[in-house]
Parts: structure tokens; sequence; C-alpha cells
């Protein structure tokens, strides 16, 4: 269990956010996620820097990450991640409206552990937030920390 | 970071007004190649003449003239030869002629020396001439050869020597028998000098004759080399007017060719960016027009969850309305995505089994017939030359609709056959013994957002067979469907049977 690692929401819609929000609260996760509103939040979060900068040191859980955002979008970002040796264990999933075949290629490409389209209908969005705010934020087991060396430099 | 340069370029075009494209694309297709013809009515015939025949044509003509040129001079050039040959031959006789004239009064001048002297070296002198004659007859002969008037001429001079030396002769045989008595007369006055005279005169008519000859064909000679200089010059000219005009022509076609080469490349450029503002757009339309829909349908469930309690049964209603006209929407935006993406999406062109498609296809539906009692008879289906994703969307597409439009049957009949009405193409069909349609209404039938049946009758959003027509466009063949209200419907693809390269 990773019961005091934080699920980050990287989702520039505050409908979209609230909703999602809404389908964690029924979980009762709800309040260990950390909501950021584009890109550029996300990166601050997961380098401590400006709003993030006394937050708790650790990476999080799993980070939710949506393509279209502004500043630094979703792709953008996971390219960062997966190019920085200390980051790259975070597992990223994407969480997006696009079903467009070169975003899920583009993703993949760059080392998404998973891609998810947002169902229009809420009720299957409702339980495909649940069913990955649980297993990432709780079921799974995330990478130990501090293990450098036993990453394998690409 | 592909993804990332595409959406970039996407987005730039986007902020570009889309009038402007199209107006420009308006613009220049009016002058096209078609304003630059037709200006010169006087040579109508010319200008239909591909550039290929006035090409072929100007060679010709340079081919022909080389020709001409190449016979006038040789003729001209032989004649002047045959002259200077001629000449030659007159230039012989006329030295012949001027000896045989010194001889014969050598001959007469010696014969009467002899008379009077009775000197054996005179006599001597005579017998010389005497000898020579036979070789001046053999060459005069010879010399006027081809000539009438001196070939007579010549036959009489000879016969007039002839005659001369006879009299001569003559006379030195009486001298010798009688002494210069019997010869006193013939010694003074000479016995040839007649003829001697007549054979003078003939030598100087054909002398006279010879050179006017000469004289002619000196004239005819020069005449001939000054029409064949003027007719090379003209020729040379009149070439290198034709081989200018030739080189018009093919330079004209290059730059024009250039120019329709430019034209093309740059409507191809325009095209490219209009479809990658289509992209863009559908992206966008993908992206930004679910979310909404999301959220209407995200809020309306909230919604009912935080006043379930005190929601009126009218109420609830309303929220369910606002929530299928939701997903109905959504599942609307997903299928055009689909339509569009097919039709703009690169096309395979391998092989494709259909056998093995149909079969594939029957085994995913197999959930979605449960229940269903279907009487299925397939032909065995050919390999066909085609994207194997989108004939798949195909089949799928019509499969889907018989087993839908028979859901009211309680014993359902679906065929899958082929039909080859030439070689060219192969036809597949999916018959059905379903609701059927009126064929009044068969050319809605491949519309996009079309539907023959009420929406509570039959779900779908009216795409499918839409794609059916797009892909099977496509692939350059046909799809059409014939059918009666109430009594099945049939579905037509015609395919190509050669790959079919857009």
């Amino acid at each position: 269990m990773n019961a005091a690692k934080p699920i980050v929401l990287a989702e520039d819609n505050p409908r979209d956010a609230e909703l999602a929000l809404a389908a964690m609260e029924e979980e009762h996760i709800s309040d260990k996620v950390v909501l950021c509103h584009d890109g550029a939040e996300v990166l601050d979060y997961l380098y401590c820097r400006g709003q993030f900068k006394s937050r708790l040191k650790g990476n999080p859980a799993v980070i939710f990450l949506d393509l279209k955002m502004p500043k630094v979008n979703g792709l953008e970002v996971l390219r960062t991640i997966k190019a920085d040796i200390n980051l790259r264990p975070i597992p990223v999933v994407m969480l997006t409206s696009s079903r467009e075949e070169r975003d899920l290629a583009e993703s993949y490409a760059l080392g998404a552990n998973a891609y998810v389209v947002k169902p229009v209908e809420f009720h299957k969005f409702l339980s495909a937030v649940k069913e990955l705010g649980t297993f990432w934020g709780v079921i799974n087991e995330p990478p130990p920390e501090g293990l450098r060396s036993a990453q394998p430099h690409s | 970071m592909a993804c990332h340069l595409a959406m970039e370029s996407a987005t730039h075009q986007q902020s570009e007004p889309p009038t402007l494209v199209s107006g420009e694309v308006e613009s220049r297709s009016d002058i096209g190649p078609d304003s630059t013809s037709s200006s010169n009515g006087r040579v109508s015939w010319f200008e239909k003449l591909t550039i290929e025949q006035r090409i072929l044509a100007g060679f010709s003509l340079v081919f022909v003239g080389i020709l001409v040129i190449t016979a006038v001079s040789y003729h001209n050039t032989s004649i002047v030869l045959t002259n200077s040959r001629l000449d030659g031959r007159s230039h012989d006789l006329l030295q012949l002629l001027s000896t045989i004239d010194v001889a014969m009064n050598e001959a007469e001048d010696a014969h009467r020396r002899y008379l009077v002297t009775g000197e054996t070296s005179y006599l001597e002198s005579y017998k010389k001439v005497v000898q020579q004659k036979p070789t001046f007859a053999t060459y005069l002969r010879e010399l006027t050869r081809g000539s009438t008037e001196q070939e007579q001429r010549a036959g009489v001079l000879e016969r007039m020597m002839e005659k001369q030396l006879n009299a001569e002769s003559k006379a030195i045989d009486q001298f010798d028998r009688g002494g210069f008595r019997a010869v006193k007369k013939m010694a003074i006055e000479g016995a040839g000098r007649r003829e001697l005279g007549a054979v003078h005169q003939l030598i100087t008519d054909m002398d006279s004759d010879e050179r006017q000859a000469m004289n002619r064909r000196m004239a005819d000679s020069a005449e001939g080399t000054k029409n064949t200089i003027v007719l090379l010059g003209l020729g040379a000219f009149l070439q290198l007017v034709l081989l200018a005009w030739v080189y018009y022509l093919i330079r004209h076609d290059i730059t024009e060719r250039r120019r329709v080469a430019e034209e093309l490349q740059r409507r191809g450029e325009l095209l490219e960016a209009a479809n990658k503002e289509l992209e863009a757009f559908s992206y966008s339309v993908s992206h930004d027009l679910r979310a909404p829909l999301r959220h209407i349908d995200g809020y309306a469930a909230l919604l009912r969850k935080t006043v379930e309690q005190s929601l009126s049964e009218k109420g609830a209603r309303y929220l369910q309305t606002i929530s299928d006209a939701a997903k109905q929407m959504g599942q609307l935006i997903d299928d055009l995505l689909v339509f569009s993406r097919m039709g703009r999406q690169e096309m395979l062109h391998t092989s494709v089994n259909l056998e093995q498609l149909i079969n594939n296809i029957l085994a995913d539906l197999r959930l979605d017939l449960q229940g269903r009692e279907i009487s299925w008879t397939i032909a065995p289906l050919p390999e066909v030359k085609g994207d194997p994703a989108m004939l798949r969307q195909v089949f799928v597409n019509l499969l889907t609709n018989a087993i839908k439009f028979t859901g009211t049957r309680p014993k359902a009949s679906i065929e899958i056959g082929v039909e080859r009405p030439n070689s060219a193409e192969v036809v597949i069909f999916v018959r059905d013994n379903g609701v059927g349609f009126d064929m009044e209404y068969a050319s809605k039938l491949f519309g996009v957002f079309q539907r023959l049946h009420r929406a509570d009758e039959f779900e779908g959003t009216g795409i499918g067979l839409a794609n059916v027509r797009r892909i099977v466009h496509r692939h350059g063949g046909r799809a059409w469907a014939e059918g009666a209200p109430d009594s099945g419907a049939t579905f037509f693809i015609a395919l190509p049977t050669r790959s079919h390269e857009p």
C-alpha cells in the first residue's frame, strides 16, 4: 500500500477537475489528489519549485496527465519526466479526450504507462477515474526512491 | 516532438483566414493554361497541333530543305564538272587543228620546193606529214565525237587532207618520172593548193565553232555556280530561320511545362495546407467538443445525486434526457471523426483475404448475436486488393446493418455472395431478409447522417453506409443497394480486380 503518496492530477479544465475529484471522493482518495492546472505546475510540483517549494519531498504515486493544457502540454511534460532519471519511474497515465492515433502512438513512444480516453458518459468516466485512482493510487506499489543506480541508463 | 511540431503548424494554419486561401485558388485558376492560347484565331489550325507535331513539322521542313539543296547543288556541280572535262577536250581539239593546219601548209610547201629543187630533204619533210596524217585523223575523230556538226566537218577535213596529199603525191610521182618539165605548171601553182585552201577554211570554221561552244559552256558553268551559291545562301538562311523557330517552340514548351509544374506544386502545397487545417480542425473537434458534453452528462449526474430525494419523476426524466442527448452527440462526434479519418487516412494496397476478414468479423460480433436466430449463407470469397482495416470497416458496417435490420424477424437470414460481371471488377453483396427500404430513397442511403428509419425503431447515427461508400470509392469501386419495404435489402460493393492507385 502507498497511502502516503499523493496523486497528481494535471487538468486545466475546472469542470473536468471537479468531476474527477467527485469520482475520487466516492473512493475516499480525493484528499490525496494534488491538482495542477497546467503542465508548468506539474513540473513545478515534481521539481519542488514555485508554489510547491516547501512541499514534502518525494515523488507522487501516479500522475494523471491531460494532453491539451496551457503553457506546457501533456506530451512535453511526459517527455521531461521520462528524460529525468529521478522522475522516470513515476507511473504516468494519459487521461485525455483525444482518440487521435498519433497522440496515442506518441504517448506510448515517450513512455506513458497507460492511455485512457475520457468517456463522454459520466458513469463511464466515473468508473474509469475511480478504477484508475484506486489502482494507481492505492493498489499499485510505486517504485522505491533513491535507487538511481538500479535504473538502467538509456 | 513530431506531434508538437505538427500541432504548432496546424494551429498556425488555423490562424489564417480560410477564405483567403480558397480565394487565391479561384483567382489563380483564371489565368489557367487556356488563357495563353486562343488569342490568335488566324492560325487556329496551327494552334491545334501539339508541341510534338510542331517540332516534328519544323524538323521535317529543315530536312526537306537540306535534301533539296543537296540535290540541286549536286546537279549544278556535276554540270560544271562535265563542262570542264569538255573544255579540256576542246583545248586539245584546238591544238590539234592548229597542228594540222601547220602540217598541211608544211606538206604543200615542202612538196613544191621538192618539185622545184629536187632536194630530197624537202621530200622527207613531205613524207613526214603523210605519215602523221592517219594519227591526225584518229585524234580528230576522237576529239569531235559527240558533236555532230564538228564530226561531219572532221570527216570532210580528213577527206580534203587526203585529197591534198594524193594530189601532191601524184605530182611527186610525175616529177620522179618526167622531171621538172613534167610538173612545171604544178610546181608553180601547187598541186593541192585548192584543197589546202579548203582545209584551211574548214579548220578555221571548226576552230571558231569550238571556241563558241567553249564560251557557251563557260557562261553555263558560271551561271550554274552562281545559282548554287545563291541557293546555298538562301537555304542556309531559311534553315537558320526554321531552326530558330523550332528552338523557340521547344524553349516555349519548356517554359510552359515549368510554369505548369510550378503551378501544380503550388496547388499541391495549398491542398496540403488545407488538409492540415482540416486535420487540426478534426483534432480540435475530437478534443474540445467532447469536453462540454462530458460536463453536461457529468453535472446532470451530480445534480441527480444531489437532489435524488426530492426529485420528481418528471424531473428525473428531464435529467435523463439531458444525459441521453449528450451521449448521442458524443456518438455523432465519434462517428464523424471516423468518417473524416476514412477520407484522409493513408491507404495500404495489399492482398486482403475476404473470407478470413468476414470470419474474423463474425467472431467479433458473436456476443451481439446472442439470442438471435440467423441462418448464414456465405459463398467462397475471393482475395481483393486494398486496405485491410478499411475493408474491415466496410464489412463490419454492412454486417451489423444486416443484423440490426433483421432484428424484428423471428428467423433472420443473411447471405454474403460474389458476382463477377466482368474481368475488371468483383462484386460482393450482403443480402438480408430484414425490414428493407423503399427504392425511392435509395440515393439517400449512403449520405452522411441519413437515416431511413426513426431513431426509436433502430439505433444508429447514420454514418455507417457513408463510410462504406467513401472507403469503396477510395478503392476505385462502387457501392449501391437494392431493396423493397419489408422484403429485405441487398448491399453491393464492386471492387476493381486490379489495385487502384489514387
